[in-house]
């Protein structure tokens, strides 16, 4: 059963089960959207990272560990300049 | 069924197409049957994953579509030759230059420079094949599947009509009733998974198969700009997918994104698609610059100048492609920060290629140059490509953009920078790269007379459009009255366009000629040149290199010309090759008639059609192919044949 | 074929691993596509018209049902990996099959979701912002489902065939994708409901 359950594993569930419900201190508390939004932005970061380095084993394989690392900062370049670029342009900057 | 919905009627020319089509597929139909090539057809060509026969594919079709957007182009010069000319009506004309922009960026660019890559790559990294073979042949097929669906909206159903950019709101189904931008939508979402695809397999390739000892700062030139315009694909196609998606809802499905009522935002199309195609215009522009280093280094004797600062030039330009996107939309109407903002990006991107203008320049200086068809191109690339580029920069002022925008300045500004970029590196890599793949030259006369003729009157024609623009004329407009003035200069342009045509019909009996009266090439090897494409037979064996090559230094092949150092150590083992499969040709064909039925809103054959490309998937998924091996008496057999000394 | 080893079975050809790289490389390039979606999402999301609001149509316990029920998957998804690695068959079958039972459990409630929300006249023409709903709800919704139809067949041969270097190789890329999945719905349980909902 041990070897079913590895303790890393199991830790790793119930750690974002816990993130999710620190994140639903948003809608409970009254609180600054600067604030909330930080809330939202750390729980889902930790979440994220929670799956790649634990579940996805993206460390794994030494040889391909660069790529891998870059590849998911491209995307997230690309990513992060597609939606706050879009906001940029369209909201933000708009006359 | 009522047939009016899908046969455009009333027009001569629709109806000439529509026999031409009818003839062709006809002739092509019993000239198979006749000759008994069906089974060729199908075990060497349909079902094939071998990445050279591919590229040979990809290639073909890009010629065809370079003759179909050709014909375009010379259709709109046709009527705009003459003041008030009454050749093509309004309808007619929108429709001939969305199909020329979508045609020549996406269906012919894109292709022809896939081709190269999938015939060039693997042999410059010295690999068998690229990472996954069957993949490749899905891209192609994909990419055919689109390209035709593509082709027919011109005779049934009618073509699209709003730009190549196909802006809303006049994209949209109030303003665009017919099935053309359903065509858009989804023509170029099955072609761009594709792409996406083939760019997923390049890199892998690149980066996992190189031969021993090909570090990464050791690999070619076209090498290098292809693996980094696969990442660039990789990123930008995605936002294509879902622009194009969100337009099929829009059009399709009642969504609101891009209407005027309902909280929709027109102008976000403009944005989304402009966040692709933006980084797409360095997706054709890059392995040109590749394609370019490597002649001109080959041609001049030389390494490349500056190998590093290609290097670092390109990633920059890598990501600046993706800063940069609003500026094909500066008279918006969003505030002096934004405009500010992208005209600094934008002006930035000059930096990183003006280095690679400079490299070329120093590459050239002091090399023995020999003036060969691939290096003609080369050399006029640099300065027509320039003046592009300083008109580039022009525009990216937003504020005298606001004078330039759309207008001829525009068109005559990127045809400066996508035909002496693309077209001419397309065409100096065909004649550079056709001795590997059929094993002779194309014949150099017809090469260089084809070659003055397409630089020449590239230059008439676009250089007049300058003048136009400034003067007033905007894009897109079908005629104008005698009292504007802009007839001389269209004329001129247009007595240009035909010129451009005759060096394009030259270059195709070019191919012809050479074909039945070049002398063939023994050595694998005719320009001495220095990568190691050149150092297995030509036409390339299907396994490429019968030992895979050690490579010591940069320029590898080179090297073991000049200083003697074998690149061939070991013996000849088994190679494993991956089998032969029909089922990428079969996808591509469900992919086509899932279109065709999305287009016309048929939702039962559409569902059909879709759990066919499901079943396709789970046939792959549940198949058991393990490839086969080649033996080493085969290999020596066929190394023999081919004159080899490497056994 | 040259075996490596030192290396999980998955790994263990070039081929295989190579596939993996493929795979991470189709990953980055989902990251860009599913922040394309988001990107319209967040540029719509007050653009409601007619419509209602994202406050007015959010029901807090569908959503959180639909959170537990991914991560628990994402989880037993981890442990059937975990399990292969260590060879034990009948636990892997048995971890993947609980994954995608809770991944049909998360379509149902998400499906039932949809249709109250159409219920109660919000559909994906209604406005923009329902529009942009939709579609990035869909498109995660659509992975999902195709994530359970190939879960499934690769299920089936691992049955047939037993753990081998290509079955394994499969159920590790599976499983890449749906961890990935299980990410993208932590975005849009953050940055859609938690956030409409505030």
């Amino acid at each position: 059963m041990k070897q079913l359950f590895p303790i890393k594993h199991v830790m790793g569930y119930l750690f974002s089960l816990v993130l999710s419900v620190v994140a639903l201190a948003v809608i409970f508390f009254d609180l600054s959207f600067s604030a909330a939004m930080v809330i939202l932005l750390v729980c889902a970061i930790l979440q994220a990272s929670l799956q790649l380095f634990l579940f996805m084993h993206v460390s794994e394989a030494a040889d391909t560990k660069k790529t891998l690392y870059l590849n998911i900062a491209y995307a997230v370049f690309v990513g992060l300049v597609t939606i706050f670029g879009t906001l940029f342009t369209m909201i933000w900057g708009y006359q | 069924m009522n047939l009016d919905k899908f046969l455009v009627k009333g027009e001569p020319m629709i109806y000439a197409a529509m026999v031409s089509i009818v003839v062709a597929s006809l002739a092509i139909l019993i000239g198979l049957t006749y000759f008994k090539k069906w089974g060729y057809m199908w075990r060497e060509w349909l079902t094939t994953v071998d990445h050279k026969k591919i590229g040979v594919m990809y290639i073909i079709a890009a010629l065809l579509m370079l003759f179909r957007g050709g014909v375009d182009a010379l259709l709109m010069r046709a009527q705009l030759a003459m003041p008030e000319n009454g050749l093509l009506d309004a309808q007619h004309y929108n429709e001939i230059f969305t199909t020329h922009g979508v045609i020549m960026i996406l269906f012919m660019a894109m292709p022809f420079i896939i081709g190269l890559m999938n015939i060039v790559i693997p042999l410059q990294i010295g690999a068998r094949d690229v990472a996954f073979p069957r993949l490749n042949a899905v891209s192609f097929w994909l990419f055919m599947a689109g390209a035709m669906l593509f082709n027919i909206s011109f005779v049934v159903g009618g073509s699209p009509d709003a730009g190549w950019t196909a802006y809303f709101p006049l994209a949209s189904l109030e303003y665009s009733p017919t099935v053309g931008n359903n065509y858009y939508s989804i023509a170029l979402q099955i072609a761009g998974i594709g792409t996406l695809l083939t760019g997923v397999n390049f890199i892998v390739t690149i980066l996992k198969m190189r031969a021993p000892g090909m570090k990464l700062m050791r690999m070619p030139m076209f090498t290098w700009s292809v693996l980094i315009t696969c990442v660039i694909i990789l990123f930008a196609f995605p936002v294509l997918t879902v622009a194009l998606a969100l337009m099929m809802f829009d059009r399709m499905f009642g969504g609101q994104f891009f209407t005027m009522a309902n909280g929709g935002m027109d102008m976000l199309w403009a944005n989304l698609f402009w966040v692709w195609g933006h980084p797409e215009v360095y997706i054709v522009i890059l392995p040109a610059f590749g394609i370019y280093s490597e002649i001109i280094s080959t041609f001049s004797k030389k390494n490349l100048y500056g190998y590093k600062s290609m290097v670092v030039s390109m990633v920059a330009i890598s990501l600046l492609s993706f800063l940069v996107w609003a500026h094909h939309f500066y008279t918006m109407g969003h505030g002096a920060m934004v405009n500010g903002f992208f005209s600094i990006t934008t002006m930035a991107i000059a930096i990183p290629t003006g280095v690679k203008i400079f490299n070329w320049l120093f590459t050239l200086r002091k090399g023995r140059i020999s003036f060969t068809t691939p290096m003609l191109y080369s050399l006029a690339f640099i300065p027509i490509f320039t003046i592009g580029g300083v008109t580039g920069v022009m525009l990216a002022m937003a504020s005298a953009d606001y004078q330039y925008h759309n207008t001829m300045f525009l068109v005559a500004h990127f045809h400066y920078v996508l035909i002496p970029g693309t077209v001419f590196a397309v065409i100096a890599g065909f004649h550079y790269w056709f001795p590997k793949m059929f094993g002779f030259r194309l014949n150099e006369k017809l090469g260089k007379l084809a070659f003055w003729f397409i630089a020449i009157c590239f230059n008439i024609t676009f250089f007049p459009l300058f003048f136009l623009g400034l003067n007033g004329m905007t894009r897109r407009m079908y005629t104008y009255s005698e009292g504007s003035g802009f007839g001389p200069l269209n004329m001129l342009a247009t007595i240009g366009s035909v010129g451009l045509a005759i060096g394009f019909v030259i270059l195709v009996y070019n191919v012809y000629w050479s074909f039945r009266y070049a002398p063939r090439d023994t050595t694998g090897d005719p320009w001495d040149a220095r990568t190691l494409e050149w150092s297995t037979h030509s036409p390339v064996p299907e396994y490429n290199f019968a030992i895979t090559p050690n490579v010591k230094g940069m320029d590898a092949f080179w090297a073991a010309k000049k200083e003697n150092q074998p690149l061939y150590e070991g013996k000849i083992e088994p190679i494993h090759m991956p089998n032969n499969s029909g089922q990428p040709f079969i996808l591509g064909v469900i992919f086509f008639f899932l279109g065709f039925f999305l287009v016309f809103s048929m939702w039962v054959p559409a569902i059909v059609t879709g759990v066919g490309v499901v079943i396709m998937l789970a046939w792959r998924s549940f198949e058991r192919d393990h490839g086969r091996h080649i033996s080493v008496e085969e290999i020596i057999e066929t190394e023999r044949k081919l004159g080899g000394d490497t056994v | 074929m040259k075996i490596n080893s030192n290396v999980p079975l998955e790994y263990s050809t070039e081929e295989n691993s190579n596939k993996i790289l493929g795979f991470w490389l189709f990953l980055g390039a989902e990251i860009a596509l599913f922040s394309t979606l988001f990107a319209t999402y967040f540029t719509l999301w007050n653009r409601t018209g007619n419509g209602p609001t994202g406050h007015e149509l959010f029901e807090l316990n569908g959503v959180l049902m639909e959170t537990f029920l991914l991560l628990t998957s994402s989880f037993t998804c981890g442990l059937a990996i975990h399990a292969m690695r260590h060879g034990f068959k009948k636990a892997t079958m048995v971890f993947f099959a609980i994954t995608l039972v809770l991944g049909l459990g998360f379509l149902g409630v998400e499906i039932t979701e949809f249709v109250t929300y159409v219920h109660d006249g919000a559909t994906v023409s209604t406005s923009a912002f329902l529009s942009s709903l939709f579609v990035l709800l869909g498109t995660h919704g659509l992975h999902v489902s195709m994530g359970i139809l190939w879960g499934a067949a690769i299920m089936i041969q691992i049955k047939r065939q037993g753990f081998t270097a290509e079955t394994t190789n499969k159920s590790f890329i599976f499983s890449l994708y749906w961890h990935f999945l299980d990410v993208v719905w932590i975005f849009i349980f953050s940055f859609v409901y938690l956030k409409g909902m505030m």
